[in-house]
């Protein structure tokens, strides 16, 4: 036993020393975990997208028409950045990126909404920009409707009714919307409280491939064992203990950022979501072990770690639902960690969900480590033999 | 290596057998680039997310509420999918995540419609697990809600003693139409696969050359000469520009993606993009010390870089001084300008009365190409000394 604790000692003490000999790891890790966690934190500002450029062509030029504009621009979703008569012009404007949205009121407007002519409302929006064009179409499609509830309500003030009578009559029906578990409708919880956990897990999985793989490429890998006393378990284990201790330390601090620091709600246990970024991460960590034992050619292990990490962040369903994916591509996003740390987030922090809930993803991420021991011969042999094209 | 005359196509063609013999930068270079799109519109290959289940709670079990249902349910963006008895229960089913959405109607729902003064209320709740389930239960249900109270309103005045002719009028006071322009599905792949494509070219480039420069200096094969800048440029350029032209000409018409823009100004936007990415990469690449490393430690840019450049984000939300770094990288420029060329029609070489000029970010890759030309010019030439010292 204590010849097993000397032989993992001598092998974490010739990691630390290769790890702080080269700046890359630290700088992979520590350093790209803080700059992603600052650049996204920051990036979002309040989380809502406001006052988002919008034109409006008024081609009526009517009192009623001046101040459906400053109606509009009073609100907090738009900022109208261009008011013209020329339709071709606010078009223009859509196509350099410059507004997302357009409110057409015609020629005639207020003659023909006197006269109950019933003038049409026009508005465009651009779904190139899926938030600016959302927001702004929301606010448009408001903004129609208030026309008409604002000249119904003249027609009949007109008509000796009180106000409170005749917003009854306007109004008579409402949808109160709840957002659940998110009730500010904030962007930017949504989307850092998986894509950190993401980058988090990419830079495991990378760092864990090129820690391995570089001892595979440089040859040093006979030192390496011989540390260990030929012992392919204690030479993983000695290794990757610096490694995993720095993964749990990021994890640990970026959970205490989002839910602490920050902020960000967890209705269900804290306790269990950490639990599930732990998880998380020791799963990509494991999935590295099992691209390198699977390619011990380190350019390719790195190039196919690369391809198979970005694709979790599209796969794991929190921007495009997985309901709305072919059934192969649904298939294959349970084979993405990040997909069951999201279920296991969505589950714990937003849902509250009971505990049983998360067990299958909990036993996913776990499936993940046990698969890095099936390659351990591969591995092992590829240490000792060096049976791999070494470019 | 005589026979060549000029050092410039010496390197060029060294370049090129460099590239060519690597299979790791092939990998990179041409199978991701051309792989990584069509996986990627399998992805998204749904656009729209249709048949959100919704639970439904129907405390006041009346015709009106029913008759609202059922045109709900005709919508194809969501399903009723569970009729509940409680909140509880439909609570129950959306922590499992077996609903999406939540519709109530409370008890006194019937009778405050037939009240003339009374306004009856629904209650929406939304799954913010993704932003896209909202979107779709939201939107689609205030439709409905908008249509039902029209014909609310019109009894409502008939009520009052208005001729039905006139309360019709009155209530249709102002219509609208909406219109979505250039990308009319408005699907989610329709918004992000041009994003991405701009994308994959600029990060390959990006990993691809700085694998190029590592490999060289690991291999004391370096090469700073002016002439290497010029020739290592031309042969990336000349490789990229036809992935370009496939990746930007030919696939979004292939698959369906938005391809509003005409084929020479995609072209012509190319070649000041490649040109930008590739002297910012060659840039970049003076630092990398090994072949892999930079694959390891600009990983997460590509989010960073997506995020940054204001696309999924608006981009007048994002915080001056990341806008202001944003600038620097070519993919900032590129993406929207192709966005605006591709996806809304707008144009180099064609512009007039309905093409706006997409010039202000084509002109500022070029100045983007220029600035990092004379920086990796700069950069050669002290590496080109430091390399002379240490010999």
């Amino acid at each position: 036993m204590k010849i097993i604790l000397q032989n993992i000692w001598r092998v974490l003490l010739r990691e630390l020393k290769m790890m702080f000999a080269r700046p890359l790891y630290l700088f992979a890790s520590v350093g790209v975990m803080l700059l992603s966690t600052f650049f996204f934190l920051t990036l979002m500002k309040g989380g809502a997208a406001e006052k988002m450029p919008m034109a409006v062509v008024d081609l009526d030029q009517t009192t009623i028409s001046r101040r459906l504009i400053h109606e509009m621009q009073a609100t907090p979703s738009v900022d109208i950045q261009l008011i013209t008569n020329s339709y071709p012009e606010a078009r223009q404007a859509m196509q350099n990126g410059k507004i997302y949205g357009i409110f057409v009121i015609r020629e005639g407007f207020y003659r023909d909404l006197v006269s109950f002519k019933r003038p049409q409302i026009d508005f465009y929006v651009t779904n190139a920009y899926t938030v600016g064009g959302n927001t702004t179409y929301k606010q448009m499609l408001t903004m129609a409707n208030l026309v008409s509830g604002a000249f119904q309500r003249e027609v009949l003030r007109k008509k000796g009714l009180t106000d409170d009578v005749i917003m009854h009559r306007i109004q008579p029906l409402a949808i109160e919307g709840h957002m659940v578990a998110n009730p500010w409708g904030n962007y930017s919880i949504y989307l850092v409280s998986t894509i950190l956990p993401g980058i988090l897990g990419l830079i495991c999985l990378m760092l864990t491939i090129f820690a391995i793989g570089f001892e595979l490429k440089a040859r040093t890998s006979h030192a390496w064992l011989r540390a260990a006393g030929g012992n392919y378990t204690i030479a993983m284990i000695g290794k990757l203990i610096p490694y995993t201790l720095i993964y749990l330390i990021l994890g640990i601090g970026c959970h205490l950022i989002l839910y602490r620091f920050v902020g960000f709600p967890v209705y269900g246990s804290t306790g269990r979501l950490m639990f599930g970024l732990l998880l998380f991460i020791l799963a990509m960590e494991a999935l590295g072990i099992t691209m390198i034992g699977l390619l011990p050619t380190l350019r390719d292990a790195l190039s196919i770690g690369a391809l198979y990490s970005m694709l979790g962040f599209s796969l794991s369903g929190f921007t495009y639902p997985q309901m709305a994916m072919l059934p192969p591509v649904k298939a294959l996003s349970y084979l993405e960690p990040l997909r069951h740390y999201y279920l296991i987030y969505v589950n714990e922090a937003l849902m509250a969900a009971p505990v049983e809930n998360s067990l299958p993803n909990a036993l996913a991420l776990t499936a993940f480590m046990l698969a890095s021991l099936c390659v351990a011969p591969r591995l092992h042999r590829a240490l000792v033999y060096w049976n791999y094209p070494l470019k | 290596m005589s026979e060549y005359k000029y050092p410039i196509v010496k390197s060029f063609v060294t370049e090129l057998q460099r590239i060519f013999r690597d299979p790791g930068v092939v990998v990179i270079f041409i199978v991701a680039t051309l792989a990584y799109p069509l996986i990627y519109k399998a992805l998204y290959w749904n656009e729209q997310i249709n048949d959100v289940p919704v639970a439904v709670v129907d405390l006041s079990n009346s015709p009106e509420s029913r008759a609202f249902l059922h045109q709900w349910n005709a919508s194809p963006d969501i399903r009723l999918t569970h009729s509940c008895t409680s909140m509880a229960e439909a609570e129950q089913l959306l922590r499992n995540q077996k609903v999406h959405g939540i519709i109530y109607f409370p008890h006194d729902f019937e009778r405050q419609l037939a009240d003339p003064l009374g306004k009856a209320h629904i209650s929406l709740y939304c799954d913010m697990s993704s932003f896209l389930y909202m979107k779709a239960i939201y939107l689609s249900c205030n439709q409905v809600m908008l249509e039902s109270m029209r014909n609310i309103q019109i009894d409502r005045y008939e009520q009052m003693g208005m001729d039905k002719e006139f309360a019709w009028a009155l209530v249709q006071d102002a219509p609208y139409s909406e219109t979505a322009l250039f990308t009319p599905t408005g699907g989610y792949g329709s918004f992000l696969i041009p994003a991405v494509l701009m994308l994959i070219l600029h990060q390959t480039l990006l990993f691809g050359i700085c694998m190029l420069g590592g490999t060289a200096r690991e291999e004391n094969d370096e090469n700073y000469s002016f002439a290497s800048l010029i020739g290592r440029a031309g042969a990336c350029f000349l490789i990229y520009f036809g992935l370009a032209a496939i990746l930007l000409g030919f696939f979004p018409r292939l698959f369906g993606i938005p391809h509003i823009g005409a084929i020479d100004d995609i072209l012509l936007l190319i070649v000041p993009y490649l040109l930008a990415i590739i002297f910012f990469s060659l840039c970049v690449s003076v630092f990398i010390r090994n072949r892999e490393s930079g694959l390891v430690l600009l990983i997460s840019t590509s989010l960073i870089f997506l995020f940054m450049a204001g696309i999924s984000w608006p981009k007048e939300m994002i915080p001056a001084a990341w806008r202001y770094l944003s600038y620097f990288i070519p993919y900032t420029w590129g993406a929207h300008a192709f966005i605006h060329i591709n996806s809304m029609g707008a144009s180099l070489l064609h512009t007039n009365g309905f093409a706006a000029s997409a010039a202000t970010e084509w002109i500022a890759l070029w100045i983007l190409a220029a600035f990092y030309f004379i920086m990796a010019s700069g950069l050669f030439y002290i590496r080109k000394k430091r390399v002379l010292e240490n010999k």
